[in-house]
């Protein structure tokens, strides 16, 4: 058959740019950094996930370059055959101390952690049970899985208990899975009461942190610091690539659960482990939150006026609990109007549309990060404030 | 893109109903002298202003009936220009003016037919136009089972914006009414005369971080498909039976089963051993096949799946086989809509022994289900 094999590359790709559903990348001059350089144009940076800005942490660039100095700038294998270094064994001690459980283990990326662990803990005859909010790699990683999908409306607890009554009497095993945060809302998912409910019903509870992780909780601790629930968490799992400033998926809980994970996922057993930098920045990152404080601290206070002020403009913020504030404006065109206009007065916030939120819900979301100054912040409340009614927002 | 939308109002729709009678078809004279008032034509105009004052920029040719058929309600709504495709001779209008409207709409090949009426209604544009227009209802009349209907009047100008600007899309719909044979009788039961073609919500599965795709509802069906053929596969001792509705019928054709699309069917290893069964058929195969699954799918706007177009699957039929054998698929979009899940078998105890199980999983894809509250 005549065929071009190469036409539905150029195909699909002018489909999306029809639609405008293509990524136009923007592209960063400096670091990312409170104050970013973007486009050539420097903008107040509110859509990084650099929530505690230790990507720019003097500590965390030093510990880099140190372990490039020492080890190298590559690992030389993955981690089964003669990829593991010393520095990635201490990561992974010093993580398990911090987040209190008894073990932890270090993945290429937090998508690697779901996509590679999920399917092995649930297979044929088993079921996952799912909230219906679930970040795209979780969603991922369960497609992979032999498992059967049950899927409870979004963390009402009710619906949960029904699914699990109902899994109990015809599956094996049961995982329950859970986003920490839910970066859309910034909501955070009742883990207390959904470990409670699994544990009535035998189920595996786990949580995908990325989110939540150097962010909630005393020090940064996560979801089950925050929620007093340590080691209660069958897996939690997580990410060095937001609030840590470096990049890595983590997954801590039980040595039996570290010692299957990385018998048994393959994106952990065939892809190369982490260079010497990425393992010398994380392990400068955990240390970096456990002796100040203030990163955590300023996060929170930055978060806290933000939300005070949108929210006294009377701008409708959702139900956030966390620094990922969204600013809901309505139809789709007037967020995609109102981050524009924030970027002609330098300010970088995405919209985020129809259908990953409701038809009537568009918003702008704002991620909050440690490094902006009161000043920054009430530069970009102005300009929001402005903008909010110039396009009759409030 | 202008859209051609016709419109048709069935003025005495939903007279009956005030004054305690079960629709107004055939009756209307005795509702009149029961004092009944007209309600289409206000349920008509309050859906035309409201989509005209919120959405007075979607481009729309609309086509009509005269007078109280169509053309008064647009005027009246503040629609200067329209087509009258279809002038009624009478005084009073009937079924027959619906049924003449729909076949002027269909040479005009219009987009969709929004119509304002009830059940009787819905059924007489069902007849004619089958499933080559779909059908958009603004609730009026006294009856209203069938699956074509907004909610109300608002919802029903939201869903017209929608689809007119295709964010909606084209799914099925059934089409629900009294059964008038057994009504005759003294019996009061909701048929399923056929499967329209209505307006829905797509599903959506995300393809990139924030870019998403709309799935068609065959996609779906071709996924609840794949779940069938497993049961069947991991339950070969087990006799099942088929449904009625669009999604059984698309799944047993899938399986080049020869179903029926408005009755229930009997299949063993794959092949059907009982086709368009009465209860007493059912029942007749029960004492041959003690293992038994029954595959069903809600039916009509309110979500039952019992009661409502398979009276064969009676209480005593449900009993032997046992509530925990039934097998409930959908597509999401069609859940989206009916959030509830109901049974109306005649037996009020199997009933609420029903709505106590306060839940069933509902298949929506491919080994993957969610939970939906029961209720009576």
């Amino acid at each position: 058959m005549n065929r071009n094999p190469n036409a539905f590359l150029k195909e699909e790709y002018d489909e999306l740019v029809k639609n405008s559903f293509d990524w136009k990348l923007r592209i960063l001059e400096t670091g990312s950094t409170p104050h970013s350089v973007v486009d050539g144009k420097e903008v107040i940076m509110l859509c990084s996930n650099n929530y505690l800005n230790l990507s720019n942490h003097p500590k965390l660039m030093q510990s880099a370059i140190d372990a490039t100095k020492k080890f190298g700038a590559g690992s030389g294998s993955v981690r089964a055959i003669a990829g593991t270094m010393k520095i990635h064994m201490e990561v992974e001690k010093r993580l398990a101390k911090f987040k209190r459980t008894e073990s932890s283990l270090i993945y290429q990326t937090g998508f690697a952690a779901n996509a590679g662990l999920i399917p092995q803990l649930a297979g044929k005859g088993d079921v996952i049970i799912s909230d219906e909010l679930n970040h795209g790699s979780i969603i991922d990683g369960v497609r992979l899985a032999k498992a059967d999908r049950a899927v409870y409306k979004h963390k009402d607890m009710g619906e949960l208990e029904k699914v699990l009554k109902d899994a109990d009497k015809k599956y094996n095993r049961i995982l329950v899975i859970t986003d920490g945060v839910f970066s859309m809302d910034g909501d955070i998912a009742p883990m207390g009461e959904i470990v409670k409910i699994s544990n009535e019903y035998g189920a595996m509870t786990y949580v995908d942190d990325a989110h939540g992780e150097g962010v909630i909780g005393p020090d940064g601790r996560g979801i089950g610091a925050h929620f007093g629930i340590e080691g209660k968490i069958d897996v939690e799992m997580g990410t060095f690539s937001k609030a840590y400033g470096v990049v890595g998926g983590l997954v801590a809980g039980s040595q039996d659960l570290v010692n299957f994970a990385y018998n048994k996922s393959r994106t952990w057993l065939l892809s190369g482990s982490h260079p010497p930098a990425v393992a010398g920045a994380q392990l400068a990152a955990i240390n970096v939150l456990e002796t100040e404080p203030e990163h955590v601290n300023r996060l929170w206070d930055n978060t806290k006026y933000f939300k005070k002020e949108l929210n006294s403009m009377g701008f409708d913020i959702g139900e956030s609990e966390t620094p990922i504030t969204p600013v809901i404006v309505g139809e789709s065109s007037k967020a995609k109007e109102l981050s524009n206009g924030l970027y002609d007065e330098g300010i970088f916030a995405l919209p985020i549309v129809f259908p990953m939120v409701a038809r009537d819900k568009a918003r702008i979301r704002t991620m909050m990060n440690a490094g902006l100054t009161k000043k920054d912040l009430d530069y970009t409340l102005d300009k929001f404030e402005k903008l909010g009614k110039k396009l009759k927002i409030i | 893109m202008i859209s051609k939308i016709s419109f048709v109002v069935n003025p005495v729709a939903g007279m009956g109903g005030k004054v305690g009678l079960k629709g107004t078809d055939g009756v209307l004279k005795q509702a009149i002298k029961l004092g009944a008032k007209p309600i289409a034509p206000n349920k008509a105009e309050e859906t035309i202003e409201e989509f005209i004052s919120k959405h007075s920029k979607d481009d729309i040719q609309w086509f009509t009936c005269s007078e109280k058929m169509g053309a008064d309600e647009l005027k009246k709504a503040g629609i200067k220009e329209m087509e009258i495709v279809y002038t009624s001779n009478g005084k009073d209008t009937n079924s027959n003016d619906t049924k003449n409207a729909c076949k002027e709409f269909l040479k005009k090949q219009v987009d969709l037919i929004l119509f304002c009426g009830g059940d009787g209604t819905a059924r007489d544009i069902f007849e004619v136009v089958k499933t080559k227009i779909p059908i958009l209802g603004i609730p009026s009349g006294v009856k209203m089972h069938s699956g074509v209907f907004g909610v109300n009047t608002s919802a029903t100008a939201k869903m017209l914006h929608e689809f007119v600007n295709k964010h909606l899309t084209i799914g099925d719909a059934e089409i629900m009414d009294l059964d008038e044979e057994r009504y005759r009788k003294g019996e009061w039961n909701i048929r399923l005369f056929g499967i329209a073609k209505g307006i829905v919500e797509p599903t959506y599965v995300q393809v990139g971080k924030t870019s998403f795709e709309s799935v068609s509802d065959d996609e779906i069906k071709d996924e609840l498909t794949e779940h069938i053929i497993d049961e069947i596969e991991q339950n070969k001792d087990y006799l099942f039976l088929f449904g009625s509705g669009g999604t059984i019928d698309y799944i047993a054709k899938k399986l080049d089963i020869k179903n029926t699309l408005l009755g229930i069917d009997a299949v063993y290893n794959k092949k059907v051993v009982g086709s368009d069964l009465n209860e007493e058929g059912i029942l007749k195969l029960l004492e041959n096949y003690p293992k038994v699954k029954v595959i069903l799918s809600p039916i009509g706007a309110q979500g039952f799946i019992l009661g409502r177009g398979n009276l064969q699957l009676s209480p005593k039929v449900i009993e032997k086989i046992g509530l925990d054998n039934i097998i409930v698929v959908s597509t999401p979009s069609k859940l989206a809509s009916t959030p509830y899940i109901r049974v109306d078998t005649g037996d009020k105890k199997l009933d609420q022994l029903f709505a106590k199980k306060e839940f069933m999983m509902i298949v929506i894809g491919y080994r993957l289900s969610r939970v939906v509250k029961t209720t009576l």
